[in-house]
Formats: structure tokens, sequence, C-alpha cells
């Protein structure tokens, strides 16, 4: 197992390498940081494109610029921004706005996606089956910025309301500028209210599709012989279902979950899009993206390459716990 | 599949030629079917699949036939009739800022955004087949190599490649333009899913036997493997499809999608409606539900199939 975890560790670096190469690459020959100026009227002189070039290194040879950015992110550096700021001072904050999201969302997504996936296997062909069937391809279908429109126009107009006062807000990750002054608690729940929603949507987006799985790998283990014999031996349903049903059908979902969080990585971008976080998703698009600035980009790619790297690490490692017969190494 | 004789007497001897008493089948009262007979009566029969089936027709009649009855051109612009709500003079939808035909844009984006669809379809498929099975029938490095490409592209979120891609190209805003993008990135899963497909296939015996009877890898490939993974390839196809069509809209939500001045598409009416919502919630509702719908309709016709290929799934048999 130990050794395992090594060589998948030193695969997952290989991977990461390889893909800031690909993403680089794909950038560097179509980003031009200096396109924002050409268009400037009066148009600055040539001296000054010039020199622009010279400090962002853009006259430098290809494999010079990654071998320089490589060499920064080693020692935990990830360069400067075209505007000349530190990219690794950003990150840390944007990713911890980000991260408060998607680790919540995936909380519920795969609690959520075990009850409903359990309760329709067992209640195949009942009533709650369908209504569950029905609300999961509702939600596979839906537009995620359609579906948080919606929940801003009602969910959250209707607690409010409910309450009588803004509990649930509908922009922003906190009340702006509170965070200078308030701490502990009160700093905590406003942003408990700003995170409801976000999370919310950004579930929604996963759970359905993750339930999918979780119903018909169940349905799957349902069906065999070593429930058939659990129960012959004179356990409760409840019991063999949950005991050693659910345990087994386990191990599809971690494999699917390892998958999608990649997909609910760039899904934030959406959500964040939507309630207008400033966060990781914002940090792409607007700082990276719009500003063609190579470095913002590839700041964001690695976090969500190492997070979809880790994870599926970590379903690897789930497996062996989860099914005793798969052996690591 | 009718192999045995059931009738009994005394032994003739074999003689060539058709056999006495007519052709087999006459002597069992139930018809034997072929596989492609069970698979289509079996989806014939599934009401999910059937459900979505009648509803894709409805809606591609909509948006291909109801522009004929209605006349209205969505590109059509009436400054007296701005942001009228449904059923005002003959805007049955209502209509948007500066007075189109929110009906008319609807069908007009069904059409565009099926367009983006099969080009992605298009592209993506043999993409995904041609990749999947090398790797999965030649194995060794090539599956190696092959493999290490699918899943280095795995690590980026397709949705930020597809960003990064489409702000290079800003002039491919169309839905042509849309519909290339999605195809060229969209084969990764159908690379991985013909490959499992394909390293279980060829190790049956009747590739061995065609192996031995002289056949060709292409032919192999062609004849044997591909028909056999058909359901799984079907299945992708419906679930990308559908797939497809949230990713353009999300994609033009962001602002890197559908973007010319007379091109449209159901994401790009959904992400212009989204800015609406309670002011004019026509323009929020209507592109929102026809776009839920054909999703929708296109997951339940790629249920319907998965279960006609493989009734497995289910407790009672089909």
């Amino acid at each position: 197992m130990f050794f395992f975890t090594i060589r998948r560790l030193l695969a997952s670096v290989l991977v990461l390498l390889v893909s800031s190469f690909l993403v680089f690459a794909l950038c560097a020959a179509s980003f031009d940081p200096l396109e924002k100026y050409y268009t400037q009227n009066p148009r600055p002189p040539e001296s000054f494109f010039n020199n622009l070039r010279e400090t962002l290194g853009l006259n430098d040879n290809f494999f010079v610029r990654y071998w320089n950015w490589l060499s920064g992110v080693v020692t935990g550096d990830f360069g400067e921004t075209v505007n000349g700021t530190p990219v690794t001072e950003q990150l840390w904050p944007r990713l911890m706005v980000t991260g408060r999201m998607i680790i919540g969302a995936i909380v519920i997504a795969i609690l959520l996606a075990i009850i409903v996936g359990v309760i329709g296997a067992v209640r195949q062909y009942k009533a709650s089956d369908y209504t569950f069937t029905f609300i999961a391809y509702i939600l596979i279908a839906l537009p995620t910025f359609w579906f948080a429109a919606l929940l801003k126009e009602y969910v959250a107009g209707g607690v409010n309301d409910l309450f009588g006062q803004q509990l649930l807000y509908t922009i922003g990750e906190e009340t702006p500028g509170l965070s200078l002054y308030a701490s502990g608690w009160e700093l905590w729940s406003d942003r408990l209210g700003h995170l409801v929603l976000p999370t919310i949507s950004l579930a929604a987006l996963s759970f359905a599709a993750w339930s999918r799985f979780q119903r018909a790998a169940m349905l799957d283990v349902l069906g065999s012989d070593y429930m058939r014999l659990a129960r012959a031996k004179g356990l409760t349903y409840r019991r063999t279902v949950l005991k050693h049903g659910l345990r087994n059908a386990l191990i599809p979902l971690t494999t699917v979950v390892a998958l999608g969080v990649g997909t609910l990585f760039g899904g934030a971008v959406i959500t964040e899009t939507v309630f207008v976080w400033h966060g990781m998703g914002e940090y792409l698009l607007s700082n990276g993206i719009d500003q063609n600035d190579i470095n913002v980009v590839l700041g964001w790619l690695l976090v969500s390459a190492v997070f979809v790297v880790v994870f599926n690490l970590v379903a690897d490692l789930l497996y062996a716990v989860l099914d005793p017969r798969i052996r690591l190494s | 599949m009718a192999t045995t004789q059931t009738t009994t007497g005394p032994v003739v001897p074999a003689t060539p030629g058709t056999p006495e008493g007519g052709p087999v089948e006459r002597e069992f009262t139930v018809k034997a079917r072929s596989q492609r007979q069970q698979i289509v009566g079996r989806f014939l029969h599934n009401k999910v699949g059937m459900t979505g089936a009648v509803i894709f027709v409805l809606l591609l009649a909509f948006g291909f036939l109801g522009p004929l009855v209605t006349g209205v051109d969505y590109a059509d612009q009436d400054s007296g009739f701005q942001s009228v709500p449904p059923g005002t003079a003959g805007y049955l939808m209502g209509s948007d800022a500066i007075g189109r035909d929110l009906m008319a844009g609807i069908m007009t984006g069904v059409q565009r955004s099926l367009f983006i669809v099969l080009l992605f379809v298009a592209i993506a498929f043999p993409m995904g087949l041609l990749v999947g099975a090398l790797a999965g029938y030649f194995g060794r490095w090539v599956d190696s190599v092959l493999m290490r490409l699918v899943d280095l592209i795995l690590t980026v979120p397709l949705l930020v490649v597809l960003i990064v891609v489409a702000s290079n190209f800003p002039g491919s805003r169309t839905p042509l333009g849309v519909g290339i993008i999605l195809g060229l990135f969209g084969w990764l899963d159908l690379a991985r899913i013909v490959r499992s497909q394909f390293l279980s296939l060829r190790e049956k015996e009747y590739v061995e036997a065609a192996h031995a009877m002289g056949a060709s890898n292409v032919r192999i490939i062609f004849k044997h493997l591909i028909p056999n993974s058909l359901g799984s390839l079907i299945v992708w196809t419906t679930l990308a499809a559908a797939t497809a069509i949230t990713l353009e809209a999300a994609l033009t939500y962001l602002g890197f999608g559908v973007n010319g001045a007379n091109q449209t598409s159901l994401g790009r009416l959904v992400s212009d409606g989204v800015q609406a919502a309670s002011t004019r919630p026509w323009l929020f509702y209507f592109p929102g539900i026809a776009l839920l719908i054909i999703v929708l309709s296109i997951n339940l016709i790629g249920d319907g199939i998965r279960d006609a290929f493989d009734p497995s799934n289910r407790r009672v048999r089909a």
C-alpha cells in the first residue's frame, strides 16, 4: 500500500508536468498579453512594447519560458501576473473561497447520492423510486446557471421572507468589508448565509448523476448470491442491505466521484459567476483569460489538476478499504 | 435460435438439399427473433424510452415545421413590440428587448442546437472510436501512449479547455465553430469506453476464429468488434448529445459560446434570459424549459436504449 501510494504520487507528478506543458504551449501560442495596448488610442510607442516584452519575458525561447515558470513553481512561486503582482499570494485566498463551496458541495452530493441511490434501488419501481428518478433527470438536464437563477429568485426570497430578515444572500461570498472589522461567529454566520445557495446549486450539478450510478450499482449488488446467503443465514433485511450491500455498492461510486471532481471544479466557475463570488473561477476568467495571462491560467490549472489527482489517488486507496480482495502493491 | 430438431421417427440417411417437410420454422409456434429485433422490441415497449422519443419528435416538429407554419423570422425586429409579455398581438411567447419574437427564437434555437449536436457527434464519434479501438485492439505501447494522452487531457476540466480554445478563436462563436470545438474535445470518455469494450471482446473465441480464418485486423475491428460494442456506442452518443447541449449553454453563459449578431442557439437564449429573470420572466422561463425538455428527452431515449441493449439491470426480464 505504501509503495503503491508512492508510485502513484510519482506518476501523478509526471502527469501534472506534461499537462502543464501542454496548457503552457496552448496559451503561449495564442495569448498575447499586450493585446489590450494595441487598440489604445493613441497607440503607445514601440519602445513601450519592447520594454514590456522584455519584462514579461516574451522574447525568450518558448522552452526557456516554460523552464522559468517551472523552476519557479517548484519553489512555490507561480510567477507574476501581467500587471506585476505575484500569483501565489492571490491563489491562496481565492482557493479558500472556492474551497468552502466545493468541499461542502462534494460532501452533500455524496451523501444525497448514496441515500437517494439506495432508496431507489431497494424500492425499485415504487413511487419513491420514480419520484427520485424524475428529479434526478430534471437536475441532469437543467443548465446549472438557470437552476441557480431559480434558487436566487425563489428560495432566497422565500426563506428571507419566512424569517423576516436577510438570512440567505444571492451575491458575493461575504458582506463586503465585513472581514475588516468582524470576526468569529458574526463573520462566519454571514459567510454561511452566502454559502448556502451556491453550495446547493453546485451539489445539485453532481448529485443527480451520481445517484443514478449508486442506484445501478446497488441493483447489481442486491441481485447477487451473497446477499441471498446473508438473508438465508438470518440477518435482517436492513442489515444485509446496509452492511453487505452498501459496502460493495460504494466501489463504483468512488470512481465516479473521483472523476467528477474535475467537472465539479469546472462547474464551480459557472456557479461563481452566477453568485458573483471572488474565487478561483472569477480569477480564471477575468484575471486569466480576459487578460491573456498565462501564469494565472496555469496557476488555476495546477490547483484543479492537483485536486483531480489527489481525489483519484484517494479513490484508489478507498477501493482497498472497501473491498479487502483488492491488494495494492 | 432454432437448432434442434424435435421430430421423431425413422432415421433417414442424410441427403444434401432442402430438408423435407418445408422450412424448419414452421414446426415452432414461437417465431425466432434476431437479436436486433429483440432490442428494437424491448425499446418499443420501454415506456421511459418511448416517452423520450415521442417528446423529441414533437420538439423536432416544433423546431423545423413550426417556422413554416408561423412564417415569422427570428431576425425580424419590430420596434413597436419590444418586451411584450406572452400572448400579446401574435407574440405567443412574448418578445425580447429589440422586438424579436421569442417563439421564433426558440424554434431557430432548437434547429441550431441540433446542428451543434450533430456536428459534435460527427467529429467526436469517429475520433473516440478510432483512438479507443486502436488502444483496445492493439494493446501494448499503442494502448499506453493513447490512454496516457487521454488521461492528460482529462486532468484539465473540459469546460476550461473549451474556454481557452474559444477565447483564442473569437471568430468561432458561431454554431459551426462551437460545434467543432465541442467535438474536438468531447471524445475522451468515448475512447475509454470503446477501449474497455475492445479489451474484453478481443479475447472472445469468435475473434480467435476470425484470426484463424485469416481475417485482417481491419475486418475484425469493423465486422466483429464494433457491431458487438454497438450498445455502449449508441448510449454514449445519446448521453453525449445531451451533455453537448448543456455544455454549449454553459459556454455561452460564460461568454465564450455562440455570440454572432444573428446567431442563436438554445444556450444563447437561456443565458440571455437569465439576465431578465425578474423583469421579463418569459425570456427566462420559455428558453430554459425548452432546453430542459430537449435534454431530458434525449436522456430518456438514451436510458431506453441502454435498457434495450442490456436488460440485466432490472429485476424483471422485459
